[in-house]
């Protein structure tokens, strides 16, 4: 599996789009977290309105898997709840790990599919999931 | 020398600014001109003395007509800023230690950049064009780049043609060399600027341990501050 296979048309486009980077005016949470073994970077902010993301931004430092994944976020996390997004998140760790493409709201994650033969770089497509379940958290709190 | 200009002169000190304190020998009075910042209406020859002086980095007697001065040249430290903590920043640091400079080893993979792996060097998780924001890049300052990732290279790199760096290095072969070229061209920096960047880094001593690149790529830094004209193309 080469880099080329890995960073097919649909991611390319997906990172460029770069849906929902900058910076929310009065978010109600953020979390930033990293990845120590490649130093990928996100940072989410979230408001949330009757317990569901109302509007969220994030700020990637990182490579195009992680751009893209936050990127999608970025378009599909408004109206969710947190609970959805740790399902999508572990919709998404499962598919990485061999299962199959989630299916429903988040069903476009099968577009992470080719990074499951490169395990050192599943992580990357995680990270924005993660930093948003975090952000949705302490919004909450 | 006033209270006064003892007091301009520890602010530029702590400022990091070069400053060179004249004093006539003959009556005693003093000044400081900023040889990079220079005063409005400072004699051109005066200027230009500093200047020399600023960049042999040796305090020098300067003989007048109207007497002689001696000019004190207060600079920075030199510093390196290593991006990447590799095996060979382990022994660039140290080395750079021992020559005197400043080291900070800056690398986002936490799990490179351990205290453990650089002890007694000041380490940074930053971003490198963060951190070198932060650190404020003069011509006192070296920039390296060794992690062979173009993702916390190019970024390390960019920031550091925009700088006044006397040295800008980056560790990787010929043919990476001109791919990191091709993107900062791409990037819309110019030939000339492009150019500054040492690659592949150090002098051609045969280095193959990290730590003879270390020494490598130390006497090239020398080379760049102290014979800024007589070095070699990269």
């Amino acid at each position: 599996m080469s880099a080329e296979d890995i960073y097919h048309e649909a991611l390319v486009r997906l990172s460029r789009q770069a849906t929902g980077a900058g910076h929310l005016e009065a978010p109600g949470g953020s979390a930033a977290v990293d990845n120590p073994l490649c130093g990928d970077r996100v940072t989410m902010e979230v408001r949330l309105e009757g317990g569901r993301i109302a509007a969220l931004a994030h700020q990637v430092r990182g490579c195009l898997l992680c751009q893209a994944a936050a990127s999608m976020l970025g378009r599909l996390g408004p109206g969710s709840t947190g609970g959805e997004i740790a399902l999508a998140r572990a919709g998404l760790v499962a598919m990485l790990e061999g299962g199959p493409a989630p299916t429903g709201r988040f069903a476009e994650l099968s577009v992470f599919e080719p990074v499951r033969a490169v395990k050192s770089r599943r992580r990357c497509a995680v990270l924005p999931f993660e930093a948003l379940g975090e952000a949705v958290a302490r919004a909450g709190r | 020398m006033t209270p006064e200009l003892l007091t301009q002169l520890l602010a530029d000190v702590e400022a990091k600014r070069t400053v060179v304190l004249c004093t006539d020998l003959q009556s005693g009075e003093a000044r400081l001109v900023h040889p990079y910042a220079p005063e409005a209406g400072l004699d051109p020859a005066l200027l230009q003395a500093c200047r020399e002086a600023a960049a042999v980095d040796r305090s020098q007697k300067w003989e007048r007509p109207a007497g002689a001065l001696f000019l004190r040249v207060f600079h920075p430290p030199v510093r390196l800023v290593i991006v990447g903590a590799v095996h060979i920043a382990q022994s660039l640091g140290r080395m750079a230690q021992l020559a005197g400079y400043d080291v900070v080893v800056v690398d986002p993979r936490r799990a490179f950049a351990t205290e453990q792996r650089f002890l007694g060097i000041p380490l940074s998780n930053e971003w490198p064009d963060e951190a070198l924001r932060r650190l404020g890049v003069d011509r006192r300052t070296a920039v390296v780049t060794m992690t062979h990732d173009p993702k916390i290279d190019d970024p390390a790199l960019a920031a550091a043609l925009r700088s006044d760096a006397f040295y800008v290095g980056a560790l990787g072969s010929k043919k990476t060399q001109e791919a990191r070229r091709e993107r900062l061209r791409g990037q819309g920096f110019s030939e000339v600027e492009v150019g500054r960047i040492c690659g592949p880094v150090g002098l051609p001593i045969g280095a193959v341990s990290p730590g003879e690149m270390a020494i490598s790529i130390l006497s090239q830094l020398v080379e760049k501050l102290r014979k800024p004209a007589g070095s070699r193309p990269a």
